[in-house]
């Protein structure tokens, strides 16, 4: 074994990509994966031919090294497809974004007056605190549609009741909910942006695995390692640098050394299997990181057409299932026969509870009388069937898990040959994409010398779309256009120049006298007692001129100040509304 | 994304906002020279007795200006150069008196 090598724990998304990078850069790595095969959370699992991706996985990034990577690897099968993904309530398909008149018709007209009425109900005296997710919607859209659409989905992912979940965490999580987003609606709306992420997405032809496949061959063409079915046991350390990693690989144990470590495993397992321990107050903070799993009840059922959906989020409290995935509308050759459909029944659960205990003939059965239930399609037709747990799923945020994080942070910063990477390595709720962008920063800092900060990808960069602009560029902007002005000060330039210019066109006229224009002047004097075309008029002129321009610029600053203000609290609620329509693309 | 948006609302409501002198200058100056042009120009076209009488009072102070077609342009020269001054001169102030007064409260 080289003891140059750069050893990777995790073949997912931002292992791999560290590993690519690596190898791009000449480094030799040699990447450990618990699993039998690669992708990590994006893995495609098969059986019988039909594939499964866990969670559904557009490709979309705002990153161009990611994107490029994505178009690198997997060429001609990296496909544009159409998306459609609507709301199950009630037996009735509500289009996803909510769309007024399709809510209107879905559900009756007596239902949407009531909404209706709670809406105007919440906007008139809405809470006056916004702490829980719960107020922070209602006040956006009344009790009654928040009851409708928003709470049953958010509790079924989250396991929380809405009234538990911060109202911070949603605001967290709708990136693009800005001020700024608000603001720059005003300049520009970039409408064919929006209609590109929402009604369409990139997806490689069998599913995110086949990438991360093509990515492992490229890695082992280029001479580095890729290990599948190897756990890590322990990893080794003399201090605060890391020598080794112990591995179980069928059922013997291995010591890997390596220069340099890098890690995309839950970080709080990591801790865990550090030797020696590090300090208790760190080994709590691991223990106290909670995660939220998902199961994924796959059924081939024996029917060619479903439903358009790639996927649909089933509001309904009855059942349990939270999303059903319909794989052959994300691609076509994700099922091997078109005269058949494969769907993921997707359950959110926390991994130990009721429901992740059940047996995978008790999950099918569930999962095959839901479907049946709900109306999408008839048990019989089920002709099999198997399930998959993914018990890291989702970084749960709670009341203490920032705290928990800088604690852990603190003391890996101090390992000197070690980065955390990854959705599970930095417990941060990042997609694919930002995922990636660690492990590439991870591979840059190794290789080149580079000083990037993991920890603070997908803390500035957005996902709302409307962000066309550059940031400095954008604040500058906005900051020239939207600040306040200074209502004495633009009193007094207005009130100076006013009066120096009647001051300066009376004295012009005293010098050069002539009838005409100097009645037609006097007849400021109906306004300005006293005024008159001399010497002393032009200094009485000045004060009139002066005073009144005074006045003029102080109320038009003060009303200009308050219309902007007002404008801008009317933009960024009409921001929030049209996010909050697509709250479920965050969850 | 929270501290972001409430560095931006800092930097709307504490930040005065600062004017472009020249540009506020030159737009000013247009719309009083091409005010100016189109005034003259109307009473051309409209004709009459006596053409623009009261706004050919205007030569008194723009001297070589009239009530003509050629003496719109020059109304638009003057009309120009004299709202590009006013203009420029309340920029420039209200950016020194803001600047002033922003240093007095720090």
């Amino acid at each position: 074994m080289d003891p140059q090598v750069t050893v990777i724990i995790g073949a997912g998304p931002a292992g791999l990509t560290a590993a690519y990078e690596l190898s791009k850069l000449k480094r030799p790595t040699l990447v450990l994966e618990e699993q039998n095969m690669v992708g990590g959370l994006a893995r495609t699992e098969s059986y019988k031919g039909f594939y499964f991706d866990l969670g559904g996985h557009r490709f979309f990034t705002k990153a161009p090294a990611v994107e490029s990577m994505w178009r690198e690897v997997l060429g001609a099968d990296f496909l544009r497809r159409p998306r459609l993904s609507r709301i199950y309530y009630n037996r009735r398909f509500f289009y996803y974004p909510l769309k007024p008149l399709n809510a209107l018709i879905g559900l009756g007209l007596g239902r949407s007056l009531l909404i209706g009425l709670s809406y105007l109900r919440w906007q008139l005296f809405p809470h006056r605190r916004e702490e829980t997710f719960e107020q922070w919607v209602t006040n956006r859209f009344g009790k009654r549609l928040f009851e409708t659409f928003f709470k049953a989905y958010t509790e079924k992912v989250w396991g929380l009741s809405c009234a538990e979940l911060r109202a911070e965490w949603a605001a967290q999580r709708i990136r693009g909910l800005s001020l700024k987003t608000a603001l720059i609606s005003m300049f520009a709306k970039p409408k064919q942006t929006i209609k590109t992420l929402i009604e369409e997405f990139h997806y490689p032809r069998l599913g995110p695995g086949m990438m991360w496949q093509a990515v492992k061959n490229h890695i082992e063409r280029d001479g580095s390692g890729v290990r599948l079915n190897c756990q890590v046991i322990a990893i080794r350390r003399n201090d605060n640098h890391i020598e080794s990693v112990v591995i179980s690989h069928d059922g013997r144990l291995e010591v890997i050394p390596g220069s340099a470590f890098v890690s995309s495993i839950p970080v709080n397992e990591f801790i865990l299997k550090l030797d020696p321990p590090p300090p208790a107050d760190v080994i709590q903070a691991a223990k106290s990181l909670r995660y939220r799993g998902l199961l994924v009840v796959c059924l081939i059922i024996n029917d060619a057409h479903l439903f358009p959906d790639n996927w649909i989020y089933i509001h309904d409290p009855e059942v349990r299932v939270g999303r059903i995935q319909n794989y052959k509308n994300w691609s076509p050759d994700m099922v091997p026969d078109s005269s058949k459909t494969s769907l993921g029944m997707e359950y959110f659960c926390t991994p130990g509870d009721g429901l992740w205990n059940l047996s995978d003939a008790d999950l099918i059965g569930l999962g095959k009388s839901e479907l049946e239930r709900i109306g999408l399609a008839l048990a019989v037709k089920v002709e099999d069937a198997q399930v998959i747990r993914v018990p890291h799923a989702y970084p749960i945020y709670d009341a203490g898990y920032s705290d928990h994080v800088a604690l852990i942070r603190r003391f890996l910063d101090g390992l000197e040959n070690f980065q955390t990477i990854g959705r599970n390595g930095l417990h941060r709720y990042n997609n694919q994409d930002h995922a990636m962008m660690t492990g590439l920063l991870a591979a840059r800092n190794l290789a080149l010398g580079e000083r990037n900060d993991l920890w603070s990808v997908n803390t500035e960069s957005e996902y709302h779309e409307e962000a066309l602009l550059e940031d400095t560029a954008v604040e500058e902007a906005l900051a020239r256009v939207f600040t306040k002005l200074d209502r004495i000060a633009f009193a007094l330039a207005l009130g100076t120049v006013a009066g120096a210019t009647l001051f300066l066109a009376t004295l012009f006229l005293v010098i050069r006298g002539g009838d005409g224009v100097v009645r037609i002047l006097q007849l400021l004097r109906q306004y300005f007692p006293g005024y008159r075309v001399t010497p002393v008029g032009s200094v009485i002129g000045f004060v009139y001129a002066f005073a009144s321009a005074f006045i003029g610029g102080w109320l038009f600053a003060f009303l200009r100040n308050a219309a902007m203000f007002f404008y801008m609290a009317w933009l960024e609620r009409k921001a929030q509304r049209g996010l909050m329509r697509r709250i479920f693309d965050f969850l | 994304m929270i501290d972001e948006r409430k560095e931006l609302e800092k930097i709307i409501l504490t930040r005065l906002v600062r004017l472009n002198a020249k540009i506020h200058g030159l737009v000013t100056g247009i719309v009083l020279g091409l005010g100016l042009f189109i005034a003259t120009n109307w009473l051309v076209l409209k004709g009459g007795k006596s053409v623009g009488r009261h706004l050919s009072l205007l030569g008194q102070f723009f001297i070589g200006y009239r009530v003509s077609f050629l003496g719109s342009f020059i109304g638009f020269f003057y009309g120009f150069i004299c709202g590009f001054t006013v203009g420029y001169s309340i920029a420039w102030m209200y950016n020194w008196i803001a600047d002033l007064r922003n240093r007095k409260a720090q």
